[in-house]
């Protein structure tokens, strides 16, 4: 367990360039060990550059400065569909094609050989309980049920790491919940190592081994919380004063964060630094 | 018409829906209604009040078409005729719009470069150019097809263009993620995104290139359908006038509804399975 999966070293972001007026850091020298098989969540404001994080330890985005290595490998601006795998939020199914066409075209661009696709896909999806929807489109599922396809497509590539951007935000708080539970249980079987990034607190507390708070803009990071609970975590766990007690504590953290934020989104006051 | 329409607000009909008031709450029939009123009036005033040297009852405009449209060899080629050049000027502009609006949408670059000329000739109310493109291309099918043609293939490109840009940045971002090379995604993403946008701008276009055809037809009075209008509205004839127009309009609609019903059955995400309509809600 405590082997290194993603190693960030001194990542800074920034956009324009760093004498222009609009330029923005979005992330100062942040630095981070994610170990295999853990469950990270990143957890911070919006705009504290939390899902520019992910999208460079995915290859989305290049850092301006700083390095991330995945695996060992450096990754450097470019994608590598074969170990990191993303599930953005369920808006991300191709509405043009059914539920299987979906994962058959993810499989396809990962480069896995045509006669393997619908068998995972098939594994996939029984293992969400979505095995008699597979040719639906997704607008003919409810919001939640696509959230669970969508899951499903990320884990059917196979990847040792899962990047989950804001998977829920779009879902109402109690399906929000329901799928927690069933992605708990789904990603405890496979030991994936899973990086989440949320503006939940409950979700943080709930899912993760690790919740790294960040900061506001300038995204660093703030303090790390060890959630020390097993998974599959039961739904008991969210009654537990512990759970409580975390998610005070990462509100306390947040709190001044997010006053910051939106501080700056306000008209400049005379001494402050808004963007 | 009232009396056909005015029954589906009544509670008493409302509150027994037989077979019979069930029937008259869909809205076709208020527009049968609707037409039928308004037929029945231009023949109520066709036949009692109207100078028939400039109007026609329908019952006669029908009985002109029998009479004085279906028989005369001529009238029938040249409906033929505007029919086959619809066809050729739509083609055209299906064929290059598509073309063309690829080109332009396949990167920003290209849009920035390329769609404000389009825009601006778009703009161009092409009418006033009508004159020149028949000195130009002679009084046969040729100036008609390209009068058709500059009008069909303006808002073909301006839609597959439209489609391209607002793909969702979700999907680019999730496609890329999956490791789809930039052929993969003009191919499963791009393109697809584009169809219902490419079909509005299809849709148009056939408007437009009716509008084009038409025009031209009109306006070149030595031959074809504009040489009759013109003998008939010079010989104080309305009923085959309106008969020939018509049959005009019952083209223009038999070329909508083909591009319409393409639509429907090519618009991916538009197949549905037969099934679970409704009853797919968690």
């Amino acid at each position: 367990m405590s082997e290194t999966a993603i190693s960030i070293r001194n990542i800074t972001q920034r956009y324009g360039a760093a004498d222009e007026s609009g330029a923005v850091l979005a992330l100062d020298d942040v630095s981070l060990d994610i170990k295999k098989g853990e469950f990270l969540c990143l957890l911070g404001p919006s705009g504290c550059g939390k899902s520019t994080l992910l999208n460079i330890v995915g290859g989305l985005f290049k850092p301006t400065s700083g390095t991330c290595m995945v695996n060992g490998r450096l990754v450097d601006g470019e994608p590598h569909p074969d170990k990191v795998a993303f599930v953005f939020q369920e808006s991300t199914l191709f509405p043009w094609y059914t539920v299987i066409e979906n994962f058959r075209i993810a499989l396809k661009f990962q480069g896995i050989p045509q006669a393997e696709w619908d068998d995972r896909a098939m594994r996939a999806l029984k293992a969400v309980g979505m095995a008699s929807f597979a040719s639906h489109y997704p607008e003919q599922l409810s919001v939640g049920m696509r959230q669970r396809v969508n899951m499903a497509r990320g884990i059917c590539v196979e990847t040792d790491i899962l990047l989950m951007d804001e998977p829920f935000a779009a879902l109402d708080e109690q399906t929000r919940m329901v799928l927690g539970e069933d992605l708990s249980q789904l990603l405890a079987a496979t030991g994936k190592t899973i990086v989440f990034v949320t503006h939940s607190l409950a979700e943080a507390v709930f899912l993760s081994d690790r919740i790294v708070v960040m900061s506001a803009r300038p995204g660093r990071i703030k303090t790390i919380i060890d959630v020390n609970e097993p998974h599959p975590r039961s739904p008991d766990f969210m009654l537990e004063p512990r759970f409580s007690e975390l998610r005070n504590e990462c509100y306390a953290l947040l709190r001044d964060e997010i006053r910051a934020t939106m501080a700056a989104q306000r008209d400049p006051q005379p001494q402050s630094a808004g963007a | 018409m009232s009396d056909l329409a005015s029954p589906q607000n009544s509670p008493a009909l409302a509150a027994s829906p037989g077979v019979f008031a069930r029937a008259l709450r869909k809205p076709l029939w208020l527009r049968v209604a609707l037409l039928a009123g308004v037929v029945a009036l231009l023949e109520f005033y066709g036949r009692l009040y109207a100078d028939p040297a400039f109007m026609s009852p329908p019952s006669l405009i029908v009985k002109a078409f029998f009479d004085k449209i279906a028989p005369q060899p001529k009238i029938l080629e040249a409906l033929w005729f505007c029919v086959a050049q619809i066809a050729a000027a739509y083609a055209l502009s299906v064929v290059f719009g598509i073309l063309i609006g690829l080109l332009i949408g396949a990167s920003g670059f290209s849009r920035s470069a390329f769609l404000p000329i389009i825009l601006l000739l778009y703009a161009i109310p092409q009418v006033s150019l009508l004159p020149l493109v028949i000195l130009m291309f002679g009084l046969g099918p040729a100036a008609k097809i390209a009068f058709g043609f500059s009008h069909g293939i303006f808002p073909i490109i301006m839609n597959v263009v439209a489609g391209m840009r607002d793909v969702k940045e979700l999907h680019l971002r999730a496609a890329r993620s999956m490791g789809a090379s930039r052929m993969d995604t003009i191919r499963h993403v791009i393109l697809p995104h584009a169809v219902p946008s490419l079909f509005t701008g299809l849709r148009l276009g056939m408007t437009l290139t009716l509008l084009g055809v038409i025009l031209a037809e009109l306006y070149v009075s030595t031959g074809g359908i504009g040489y009759f209008t013109r003998v008939f509205a010079e010989s104080y004839d309305p009923a085959p006038l309106f008969a020939l127009t018509g049959c005009l309009a019952i083209i223009a609609v038999i070329f909508n509804e083909l591009v319409r019903i393409a639509q429907n059955h090519l618009t991916p995400g538009k197949r549905r399975p037969p099934t679970l309509k409704n009853s797919v809600k968690e």
